[in-house]
């Protein structure tokens, strides 16, 4: 049995030459990290931003690749946990000594992976994770294509301005750091746009059964009722508002899950007139968003929404910037991130420092779309309505 | 004094599921002396079936006839191939075989996740938001239809035990394995019919909770939680105290939610499990007896 291990050592050398040739050969790829949900509760975002970047590095690669050598995306699971965020960014960077990062979905795990990013000193784009703190912190290497999270609020201002009568407001948010963020801006807005907020209550995502605060709620009577929200709790959090027959004048979701199919298909009749802030639908006027809808559909044959967007116009965004910059050293793609000024399928990308934050986008509108008759209608800014918004929302019972 | 009495409601309701969901945990529990930490996730197996079916036109508490065996026999499975053959093994961990069901929901999650995708699938019924008002208290009708049979199988679950004869040789082999063998009980066959009922259980909770939640694959855990802590409540092996365990964890969330703020839901499960370890040692078991 001597000479088993000796055997097993020859085959472990013999491998790995193998790999180190593959290493060498593989360098001359540009790697691109990439922190999204692929498990767990968020997942769906995950799949619909993988997607999508897969598809954006498909084309560049297929029109020559950057400088010659090509696109090579390395995606990490962070499973919607900080910690978990925090240790695939640590490997990426360190193990798969990766040229640029991407990607960031939650906004509790992105602050995780971001302070990561900034410690190693790679740069670090930033496609969702939208709680203001992100870019508040004065990180040089981390860049935000999302609005923050306290603008998605905007257009519902100007649109509650015009539909009047809204005097009192419900807050309804998850118990998460994009939540308390976004509830945090919300009620600041409301209240200096004259609303008065009667509830404002946070709840834990993947709950059953939401009366306790809904109840709550139907006893307060608000005009608007702002729920910042996760796809499925979306779902069940407006199916329970018509089990109690709660009825204000206008329902409202605040991003995030309520742009989503699943939304729609799982809270069925009760989806039906609810807005939703949003950053993007496939009506915006930017080159390329309405190609980018039609071939994710071909493509995979399921739809995508402002989150795919995003990571669509981020992966154009990493080429432009790894095609500008001097050298592929992290200082170079930095300098060439910040002198980003491009137009995407997202969205025009540039990024700025105002208020706290630096090295910020700011988009020049955000949205605010109404699900009608099943389907998710672009009904603000009126420039860019598709349809007209039916406001205020009738009562349950008066519904057919 | 309205929000205080749909308060209750909504935590009767949802406690009587929790129920249901801990019932078997604390019947395999008692009997083989582990945490089967698998347990949501076998739920969340009763969940996609009742899903396929859903898909071809069953409703949901009709899959309960298909998502019940199936889930016993993957239950037997998994206790005669592999868990039983641990027993046997010397390691340095005695409880390995709590790891093994660990590592069992893992493989779970990730075949479903396989076969599904991470997408989140529903179950469409008619009813799946139908209320019904009780002097201006809202009741959920499938959450209401759920309470009522999960009420139903604990206490075809409590007759099991206490009148048939496999029923006692499942409370002898609880009480004590060794004395149980020294009677004539085939032990072994005892365990691995238990790990079945406690899937089967779990499974027809699965199958009430589709309607009027969501699925995905990685639900399992949450679940497991809640389970662990209505089994501790409860009392080990304990059926009225899987009830008790579960209808006040439904309860404690419920009022947690209105009183304290529904952020701290959990929180509120966890304090009183804390509380219950603390001053109740054994559960509710200790003052019922059963």
């Amino acid at each position: 049995m001597r000479a088993y291990p000796k055997g097993l050592l020859t085959v472990a050398v013999l491998l790995l030459a193998v790999v180190l040739c593959g290493g060498v050969m593989a360098a001359e790829n540009v790697k691109v990290g990439i922190v999204l949900p692929l498990t767990g509760a968020q997942a769906k975002f995950g799949e619909i931003e993988k997607r999508s970047f897969e598809m954006a590095a498909e084309e560049i690669n297929a029109a020559g690749g950057i400088k010659g050598s090509k696109l090579e995306l390395l995606f990490e699971d962070d499973t919607g946990k900080p910690d978990v965020g925090r240790a695939a960014t640590e490997k990426l960077i360190s193990r798969d000594k990766v040229t640029v990062l991407t990607g960031g979905y939650s906004s509790a795990v992105t602050q995780a992976a971001t302070a990561v990013a900034q410690q190693f000193k790679v740069p670090f784009l930033v496609t969702t994770g939208s709680a203001d703190e992100i870019t508040e912190k004065g990180y040089d290497y981390i860049f935000r294509i999302n609005p923050t999270s306290s603008e998605y609020f905007d257009p519902f201002e100007t649109l509650i301005q015009k539909a009047g009568g809204i005097k009192t407001m419900a807050l309804l948010y998850e118990n998460t750091q994009f939540g308390q963020s976004s509830a945090k801006d919300v009620e600041g807005a409301a209240k200096s746009a004259g609303i008065q907020v009667v509830v404002k209550e946070g709840y834990q995502a993947g709950a059953i059964d939401f009366k306790p605060i809904l109840s709550k709620v139907k006893g307060a009577k608000p005009d608007i009722i702002y729920m910042v929200s996760y796809v499925m709790d979306a779902a069940l959090l407006m199916a329970q508002c018509k089990e109690l027959d709660i009825n204000p004048k206008m329902f409202a979701g605040g991003g995030a899950g309520f742009t989503l199919p699943e939304f729609q298909q799982k809270a069925a009749a009760a989806a039906d007139l609810v807005y939703s802030a949003t950053l993007w639908s496939e009506d915006v006027p930017y080159k390329g968003a309405k190609e980018y809808f039609n071939k994710f559909k071909k493509k995979y044959n399921s739809e995508t929404e402002y989150h795919g967007a995003e990571a669509y116009g981020s992966m154009y965004v990493v080429a432009d910037a790894l095609k500008r910059a001097k050298s592929f050293s992290p200082n170079d793609i930095r300098d060439a991130l910040a002198a980003t000024d491009m137009m995407t399928a997202f969205g025009p990308v540039k990024f700025i420092s105002y208020g706290k934050k630096t090295q910020q986008n700011k988009l020049p509108n955000t949205f605010v779309v109404q699900w009608q008759k099943g389907k998710m209608e672009t009904v603000w800014p009126e420039a860019f309505a598709k349809k007209k918004y039916i406001f205020p929302t009738p009562a349950w019972k008066d519904r057919k | 004094m309205g929000i205080l009495l749909q308060t209750i409601v909504a935590g009767l309701l949802k406690g009587g599921l929790y129920a249901l969901i801990g019932i078997g945990m604390t019947l395999i529990m008692g009997v083989m002396g582990i945490i089967n930490l698998a347990h949501g996730q076998m739920m969340m197996v009763a969940m996609y079936i009742a899903y396929v079916l859903n898909t071809m036109g069953v409703d949901p508490y009709f899959s309960l006839l298909v998502a019940m065996p199936t889930l016993f026999l993957l239950g037997v499975l998994i206790q005669k191939y592999l868990l039983n053959p641990l027993i046997k093994v010397d390691t340095i961990l005695p409880e390995n075989q709590v790891l093994m069901t660990v590592g069992i929901g893992m493989v779970l999650t990730e075949v479903i996740r396989f076969i599904f995708k991470s997408d989140y699938k529903y179950v469409t019924t008619s009813y799946s938001s139908a209320t019904f008002f009780l002097g201006g208290i809202s009741f959920n009708v499938p959450l209401t239809i759920a309470f009522f049979i999960a009420l139903a199988f604990t206490a075809a679950m409590f007759w099991f035990l206490i009148k048939t004869d496999l029923g006692r040789s499942i409370r002898a082999t609880a009480q004590d394995k060794d004395a149980a063998t020294l009677m004539g009980i085939n032990t072994g066959r005892i365990t691995v019919v238990t790990m079945g009922l406690g899937a089967a259980l779990v499974a027809a909770a699965g199958c009430l909770l589709a309607p009027v939640y969501y699925i995905f694959p990685d639900l399992g855990g949450p679940f497991t939680a809640k389970a662990f802590v209505i089994t501790i409540l409860g009392g080990l092996g304990s059926t009225v105290g899987a009830i008790l365990g579960g209808i006040t964890l439904g309860m404690a969330e419920s009022l947690g939610a209105t009183y304290l703020g529904m952020e701290y839901e959990d929180i509120v499960g966890l304090a009183i499990f804390v509380a219950v370890l603390l001053f109740l040692p054994g559960g509710f078991k200790r003052l019922t007896k059963v």
